[in-house]
């Protein structure tokens, strides 16, 4: 690890202003930097923990029905505190990692980061989330643009993560047996004008949302509805813990199952 | 008696509360320099040019070596001479060590290691069996094969054939404790090594030789490893003689510590096999004729390989009396790591081999696959009719196996549980069960027969309390609180009256490896012999001090009854003989009766006798995705009398455990350069606590040692690890009713190649 300055500001015009700094860095749960850090793949020259604030904390409902979570919320939090209004999310949460990751590691850290194999972008596409920045708000339809890639800004801060909360919903992880990351993982959202199916840790986009079992299943919302529906296994990832054929398979497994899981 | 009980392992209470020392833990004098290698970056080629300026600049470094600052012999190997410590200029595999970073520290020394900057002239790696195949590329000049009967014949003659290929794969070891050593440089150039290793002699002997000096001047002490698993028989080599090295270098105390991924990078893991086999049988499923065809991936160097290639030929029958036999073995020669021994040395790919051949031929005759099994067994003691002779013309005296799989049958249920699955598997389309049963039966004894000796030091101290020493090192199996059991026994004392101390080869000189399951065997009637010898001094003299003769001195319970009306405690005895001048110290040794073997033969008698086991496990596969569980398997396994059953019981859940992890999740991977993609436990999965069967019976036949061994008690290291291999048969069998074809699994058995297995037999339908 290289040397660098660390900030804590206690509010977001202060972690703004802070993250002005050239090659200044926001540090969430540090779960993801930290390491990054330490084999040097990351040298930021400051780091600015956002782990202070209070306005980013927490989870609450609003009027419209929908839940807002503070970005420097933590998995643990989200799964205790979610629970009631958004199980399926308060679910996905308390799978994240283990107890030390989820105890520090945060939602803004986790969709700021957009790991293709990462839970929490699989929740906000398939909830068709709306990223809430310091600067402005991001559907997750345009928010996700690839691996590790998003569109934060330099220095732009995920404040806030607002989901419509679903009728029904549930996420399905495909355990990769030696991480604990998920090899296939499925996030299905049935709300009244439709449903909404993402797909994570198969793609070599990343996330992605898979129209044709949304088409079907906003028609009949069963598992059978996403029978004879295939991805396309030639954009899958193929790695050292799956090929693309097992990845492209196992997303329709784990479509059914989350469709049932919710129903 | 404190022999057969089972007490705990004695550091159980340092290993819990983290008291228990390893190399790494030991306090270190002031200066003490941190070594890391330089690897190797292409899996072939030569080396162009190699500039290390960076390096030397790199901060905290001390000095640089490279295979040209070597005052002696540039090699680690333990059998072929083949294995420079620094490359010779030619690289063999992604990982190899091509200089010696010296530095102030472990991470200065890692980060500067990384600096070089090297040139190579890049050649065509061979990494898969096949390809070195293609290029008759390999150790010995062609196979070994080793026959009884015409196989050939009896196959061509048979009513019915079964054949089939899969691939077998590696195993990382996996020790908690990774590879570590410490040199201590002596003030007359003699060198003090602390290291974690299996084999303290072979460390001794390959320093001796990197720094020009007699065994005499080398000292290496061990006290007890983090796991060795095979893993520590000869890779600790190259650590221990680098510290010696820049130890002698720079007169300083030299540490070197493998970091997992580089440990994982380097060092030689489980050999992976591809297995060829063509089964004759009749009609009752009695096996007529049996050709094994064995590629073994060996790696860039020779190392154990050869032994271990020839224990899986020894394997091949498993429990099996096979009329006629044949088994072909390429010992191939690639760019990978130089793969190494691992619990069981090939006897587990061996047996996996005959395993399969039952398993496809109780598919092929539907025929119930413990029945089949029963049909081929060796006959039990004094009662065979005809030939019961190994493919390798060992008389099988011993063979317990019937008795053992009745017994498991019956505690297991498996009659009825087998009923029960058939029914639950016909109403259920997605999710199968499986049960399979396996026997182990596996030789004891290192096959290099020169090998089946050991030695011990015992001295008894005028207090009464008990030095006890020898050969074998503790891995955490539970070797020392064994011997230290034997000792205890012999002298009729308490076991906290008998000080374990560690491996050192300056108290005990010339020791083999412990390994080949042979540690407590070995040691134990070592460590025997040297009691009975002080035992009978201070009989002789408690004897002639009361005028009685020496069988009517008897020590038990802590204390010495001379005659019928004299009582003295141990202490007591012990101060008497010490002011009588009566020596209380003593070495003791031990050799294996009736060993003989050729191995280019491939007859004789290379084990003294059978451990036996047999295991019924029942998992559940699911079509869709491959997933499977274990969730049930009973054990019986055969310890001989053992000498402590919790643990033994402990290596025999331990071993299955290892087994089935290495035919189920641990799945090594290298790309198509060579390089090793899994080496983290990020990428490479161990089972865990919590992947052992929910229910999980172990127990341990109640029988003994029909040869004399110690207490009548039977070797239990590596055996269990086998009982792994009905995990995989289960998962088969759960796959097969799938569909009507044979599922033909290849190993490890992930849950991507169920699922794929679980196509196969489906289309079929
Ligand atoms: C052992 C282990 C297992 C894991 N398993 C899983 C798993 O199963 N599923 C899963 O989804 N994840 C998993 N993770 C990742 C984990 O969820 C991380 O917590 C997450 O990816 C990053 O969150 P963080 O708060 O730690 O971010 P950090 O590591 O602090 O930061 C990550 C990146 O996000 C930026 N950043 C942080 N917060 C913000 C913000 N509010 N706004 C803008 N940018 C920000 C940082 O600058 C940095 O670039 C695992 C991690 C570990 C170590």
């Amino acid at each position: 690890m290289y040397n660098f300055e660390f900030e804590k500001p206690a509010t977001i015009a202060d972690a703004v202003a802070a993250l002005g700094a050239e090659d200044a860095q926001a540090l969430g749960g540090g779960q993801t930097l930290l390491p990054t850090m330490k084999q040097r793949l990351a040298m930021p020259t400051k780091l600015v923990s956002l782990s202070g604030i209070g306005e980013m904390q927490g989870v609450c409902s609003n009027n419209d029905g929908s839940l807002s979570i503070g970005g420097a919320t933590t998995h643990a939090t989200v799964a205790a505190e979610a629970a009631a209004q958004y199980p399926a999310l308060a679910d996905l949460a308390s799978h994240i990692g283990d107890p030390a990751v989820r105890n520090r590691g945060t939602i803004g850290g986790s969709l700021a980061n957009n790991d293709p194999a990462a839970c929490y972008p699989a929740a906000a596409l398939g909830s068709g989330a709306t990223i809430v920045t310091n600067a402005r708000e991001i559907a997750a339809d345009d928010y996700f643009q690839g691996l590790f890639t998003t569109a934060l800004e330099e220095g732009e801060i995920i404040t806030g993560v607002r989901f419509p909360v679903p009728e029904a919903a549930n996420y399905q992880k495909f355990l990769q047996p030696a991480s604990r990351f998920a090899l296939v993982g499925v996030f299905v959202a049935k709300f009244a004008d439709g449903v909404r199916v993402a797909v994570t840790g198969a793609s070599e986009d990343g996330v992605f949302r898979w129209s044709e079992a949304e088409q079907a299943l906003s028609a009949s919302f069963s598992p059978e509805a996403v029978n004879g529906l295939q991805v396309d296994p030639a954009n899958m990832m193929g790695d050292i813990h799956g090929t693309k054929e097992y990845r492209a398979h196992l997303i329709g497994v784990l479509t059914k199952r989350a469709v049932a899981a919710a129903s | 008696m404190s022999v057969a009980k089972p007490l705990p392992h004695d550091a159980a209470r340092l290993h819990v509360t983290g008291a228990a020392r390893y190399v790494d833990d030991t306090p270190t004098p002031r200066g003490t320099l941190h070594l890391a290698f330089g690897l190797s970056q292409v899996a072939k080629g030569r080396i162009t040019s190699l500039d290390l300026a960076p390096v030397r600049s790199s901060p905290g470094v001390v000095a640089v070596l490279t295979a040209e600052d070597l005052p002696f012999d540039n090699d680690v190997s333990p059998s072929n001479h083949d294995e420079p410590l620094l490359s010779d200029g030619t690289v063999n595999y992604i990982g190899q060590p091509l200089f010696l970073v010296l530095a102030s520290s472990h991470r200065a020394a890692r980060v500067a290691a990384r600096k070089a900057v090297i040139g190579y002239a890049e050649e065509t790696p061979l990494l898969t069996l096949d390809q070195a195949l293609a290029a008759d590329s390999r150790f010995e000049d062609g196979p070994r094969i080793y026959e009884k009967g015409d196989a050939a014949a009896a196959i061509a003659a048979a009513p019915r054939v079964v054949e089939g290929t899969f691939d077998l794969g590696g195993q990382e070891h996996f020790y908690l404790e990774g590879q570590a050593a410490l040199a201590l440089p002596q003030e007359d150039g003699g060198m003090l090594v602390n290291s974690s290793t299996q084999h303290p002699t072979e460390i001794q002997h390959k320093v001796a030789e990197a720094i020009g000096l007699p065994m005499h001047a080398v000292r290496v002490e061990t006290r007890r490893m983090g796991g060795g698993f095979g893993g520590k028989e000869s890779q600790g080599n190259a650590l221990a003689v680098a510290c010696a090295l820049a130890a002698r270098h720079t007169g300083l105390p030299c540490k070197m510590r493998y970091d997992r991924d580089d440990d994982m990078v380097i060092t030689g893991k489980r050999h992976a096999f591809r297995i060829s086999y063509r089964a004759g049988f009749d009609a009752d499923g009695r096996l007529l004729g049996l050709e094994f065809t064995h590629l073994v991936n060996c790696g860039w160097a020779q190392d154990l390989s050869l032994p271990v290639a020839d224990r899986a030929m020894l394997h091949s029958d498993n429990a099996y009396a096979i009329p006629a036999i044949r088994i072909e073995s390429h010992r191939l020669k690639t760019n990978l790591q130089s793969a190494t021994a691992y619990r069981g040395f090939g006897g587990p790919q061996g047996m996996v081999g005959i395993e399969r051949v039952m398993d496809h031929i109780a598919h092929d005759l539907d025929l119930d696959p413990v029945e089949l099994r029963r049909r081929n067994y060796y006959a039990a003691p004094g009662t065979a009719t005809g030939d019961n002779t190994t493919p390798y013309g060992m008389e099988v005296s011993d063979f317990e196996l019937h008795e053992m799989t009745a017994q498991l049958l019956q505690s297991a249920d498996y009659a009825a549980r087998r009923a029960e699955i058939t029914a639950w598997n016909e109403r259920h389309a997605r999710l199968k069960r499986g049960l399979a049963f396996s026997p182990v039966k596996f030789g004891i004894s290192f096959t290099l027969t020169h090998l089946n000796q050991a030695g011990a030091l015992v001295h008894v101290y005028q207090d009464g309390s008990v030095h006890l020493n020898h050969g074998g090192t503790e891995m955490g199996q539970g070797l020392f609180q064994k011997v230290a059991q034997v000792a205890a026994s012999r002298f009729g004392i308490p076991l906290e009256k008998v000080k374990i101390t560690a491996t050192d080869t300056a108290k005990v000189p010339n020791t083999s490896a412990t390994a080949a399951s042979s540690g407590s065997d070995l040691n134990g009637m070592a460590v025997m012999a040297a009691c009975d010898t002080i035992r009978a001094r201070m009989a002789d003299h408690l004897a002639r001090l009361h005028q009685l003769t020496p069988a009517e001195v008897i020590f038990d319970g802590g204390s010495v009854r001379i005659g019928a009306t004299v009582e003295i405690s141990f202490d007591e005895a012990a101060k008497l003989c010490y002011e009588g001048r009566i020596s209380l110290s003593s070495t003791g040794f031990y050799k294996t009766p009736k060993l003989e073997w050729d191995r280019i033969k491939g007859q004789g008698r290379p084990f003294f006798y059978f451990a036996y086991g047999a295991a019924l496990t029942e998992v559940v596969v699911d079509r869709l995705t491959g997933e499977n569980r274990i969730l049930r398997a009973d054990i019986l396994h055969d310890a001989g009398a053992s000498l402590n059953p919790a643990l033994d019981i402990g290596q025999v859940e331990g071993g299955y455990v290892q087994g089935a992890g290495w035919l189920t999740t641990e799945e090594l991977v290298w790309d198509d350069k060579g390089a090793l993609r899994t080496h983290a436990p990020s990428t490479y999965k161990i089972p865990a606590c919590s992947d052992r069967p929910d229910v999980f019976n172990v127990a341990l036949y109640d029988g003994q040692n029909r040869e004399e061994t110690i207490y009548r008690s039977k070797a239990v290291g590596e055996p269990p690890f086998m009982l792994g291999i009905s995990a995989w048969l289960a998962l088969s069998d759960a796959v097969a009713s799938f569909g009507t074809t044979y599922p033909a699994l290849n190993a490890p058995a992930t849950a991507e190649e169920i699922w794929h297995a679980a196509r196969r037999v489906s289309d079929g339908v």
